[in-house]
């Protein structure tokens, strides 16, 4: 049977292994079976209430057996599922609720407070599923229950949907100005899913963490990824998420078998999770994304589990994943692990500041042409038109690749290295400065836990550079010590004016340092 | 001032930053957002400077957290 859309991985699995377990969650669980009916009668539902090919549907839950329901109902219903964070603020969900046109909004009880209060700004939202109740100020909304839902006949839809059709909008964590929502379609989500239980060697038997949000594009590894090999795919509750001790009896417990996070989440189970008391004998793949892996916590980690192999995936969400960098041992040095080779059905270019492709082994930024390539952002034409680089085949057509605004350079064995944002590349004083070289020396220093890098604009057209640092507990270091430390490393212009010491970094709602808010936060101290 | 009223005025005061915050003593801190990775932290260093407990990360386990009652309940335990 062909598999095209991301859907059809659940209807194989019903099919050949009906009893298996698709889906966990705090003990509960879904067959393939169960998954497939339930779906069937949420799409026949979202039909019946208007739902429309194309359509965005909202998905504002926190974790739960529904949100695998959510995701795959709205896909077979014909929609695109549009994740919205359960921990944003209104003030957010509503701009996505209205940028993307969402009509439909499945829900919980628990998220009653938020929903009232979206309801009260000027969404177009006509239909909610998943309250007990009608909400006072909006009698005009359509309301269902789950269990309503659930009460529509599953049988499956015959609907003629294609690859190239919608399937999810992820918007961006917005630190830098108003959140983009990618497109992608059931082509390039199953790019990256089919490459992904491919490469890694998923099975039938194999037990998939799901710890990212669901507005995180490291989700769909592990529930499409995971419904390809006919996997089960464990939910964790974000309560869990924030006690490491906690997750890791999750990780025993559940017998985790593959694990896909962001460094942050990797580096507090190895700090505070009690690894050595837990019987991870059941992991056999760590993967990770989304931001650097400071080498020496990398290290200390794969010593911690020597059993387990290792896996650097990268790429933006608008590529979902493009290159990949499975660890070979633990790494000596400070050095930063690659990001490695390109995936299968990736074409990798590298561009000089003026679109020419560069040399081999030379720096630039690097473009990815290939199945997981988002369709674009939506209702940003102007954006659209900026992102893509274009380059003529014959004079018939066009390649089309897309900017990943990384600065990268391929060594000896073809593997890349990630470099920097092209942005995080500054001039200061007339110099030309990586603020991501500034970090890693940072790094590099035995007292300090993290560390971030940006510019401070100095209003005359150049910047000067602040760096915020976390010391390790117990550290007495101070912004001398440090300033001395980079002295020995860096040339005079690359050492930052300002060092700030903190107990914290803010966060993105993925887990990422807000280097914009620190930079925000840093000209305010020093009265700019 | 007794553990509970303790606590409760450091989470509303160093991690909620408003004295002023509506906080039970079985009110959920974890579905709420009062308590992140960090506040987990902080809180744990503040039970071992403030009562004298040392709490080992194994116990640091989010059925000790929930509530201000469970974290107390927990500490009661430990003594």
């Amino acid at each position: 049977m062909a598999r095209f859309l991301l859907t059809h991985a659940v209807t194989q699995g019903a099919e050949k292994h009906p009893q298996h377990e698709a889906i966990r969650f705090a003990g509960q669980a879904l067959s393939y079976a169960e998954l497939e009916q339930r779906t069937n009668s949420i799409a026949r539902a979202l039909i019946e209430q208007g739902v429309r090919r194309g359509d965005r549907v909202g998905v504002y839950m926190n974790k739960s057996l529904e949100s695998a329901i959510a995701i795959y109902g709205i896909m077979k219903a014909g929609g695109a599922y549009v994740p919205l964070d359960p921990f944003a603020p209104v003030q957010r969900l509503s701009f996505v609720i209205q940028d993307c046109g969402i009509r439909h909004l499945l829900t919980q009880e628990m998220k009653l407070a938020q929903v009232e209060e979206i309801m009260r700004t000027p969404v177009k939202v006509e239909c909610i599923i998943g309250l007990e109740t009608a909400i006072d100020h909006r009698p005009d909304v359509r309301y269902l229950t789950w269990e309503e839902a659930y009460q529509t006949p599953n049988q499956a839809i015959s609907y003629s949907l294609t690859e190239q059709d919608l399937a999810y909008i992820l918007y961006t964590s917005g630190s830098t100005g108003n959140p983009k929502g990618i497109m992608h379609t059931h082509r390039s989500g199953l790019s990256f899913a089919e490459w992904a239980a491919d490469e890694y060697g998923l099975r039938q038997e194999d037990r998939l963490s799901n710890h990212a949000p669901l507005h995180f594009d490291l989700s769909t590894f592990d529930f499409f990824a995971g419904a390809i090999a006919g996997a089960t795919t464990v939910i964790i509750p974000e309560a869990l998420t924030k006690f490491p001790a906690s997750l890791s009896r999750l990780i025993a417990d559940e017998r985790i078998s593959v694990w896909y996070s962001v460094p942050f989440a990797l580096i507090q189970l190895m700090e505070h999770g009690v690894l050595e008391s837990r019987d991870l004998s059941a992991l056999r793949w760590v993967l990770f994304a989304g931001e650097v892996f400071p080498t020496k916590h990398l290290r200390e980690l794969m010593l911690k589990l020597p059993g387990v192999r290792f896996s650097n995936l990268y790429g933006p969400t608008e590529t979902n994943v493009c290159t990949y960098y499975h660890v070979p041992e633990p790494p000596v040095g400070d050095e930063t692990i690659p990001i490695g080779l390109p995936c299968a059905n990736v074409e990798d270019l590298v561009l000089d500041a003026d679109d020419r492709p560069v040399g081999r082994g030379e720096v630039g930024e690097l473009v990815i042409r290939g199945g997981v390539v988002m369709k674009g952002y939506w209702g940003q034409p102007d954006r659209n038109a900026t992102c893509f680089y274009r380059r003529r085949v014959f004079n018939d057509f066009e390649d089309i690749f897309y900017r990943t605004g990384d600065l990268v350079q391929q060594d000896e064995n073809g593997n890349y290295r990630y470099l920097g944002r092209k942005d995080r590349q500054i001039k200061t004083r007339g110099y030309r400065v990586e603020l991501d070289e500034v970090e890693v020396a940072l790094l590099s220093h035995q007292g300090v836990e993290e560390a971030a890098v940006y510019p401070i604009p100095d209003n005359q057209g150049s910047n000067l550079i602040g760096a915020s640092v976390i010391l390790k507990p117990g550290s007495l270091l101070t912004e001398a010590d440090l300033v001395e430390h980079l002295n020995n490393r860096l040339p005079s212009y690359a050492v930052p004016a300002k060092i700030f010491i903190l107990d914290d970094f803010p966060r993105t709602s993925t887990g990422k340092i807000n280097r914009r808010e620190l930079q925000a936060w840093a000209l305010q101290s020093l009265g700019n | 001032m007794d553990r509970k009223t303790a606590l409760t005025q450091y989470i509303k005061q160093e991690i909620m930053r408003n004295p002023n915050a509506k906080l039970q003593e079985n009110d959920d801190l974890l579905s709420a957002g009062v308590l992140d990775s960090l506040a987990i932290l902080q809180l744990v260093a503040y039970i071992e400077e403030a009562f004298g407990i040392k709490v080992p990360d194994e116990d640091v386990v989010f059925e000790n957290f929930q509530s201000i009652n469970a974290l107390s309940q927990y500490l009661d335990g430990h003594n």
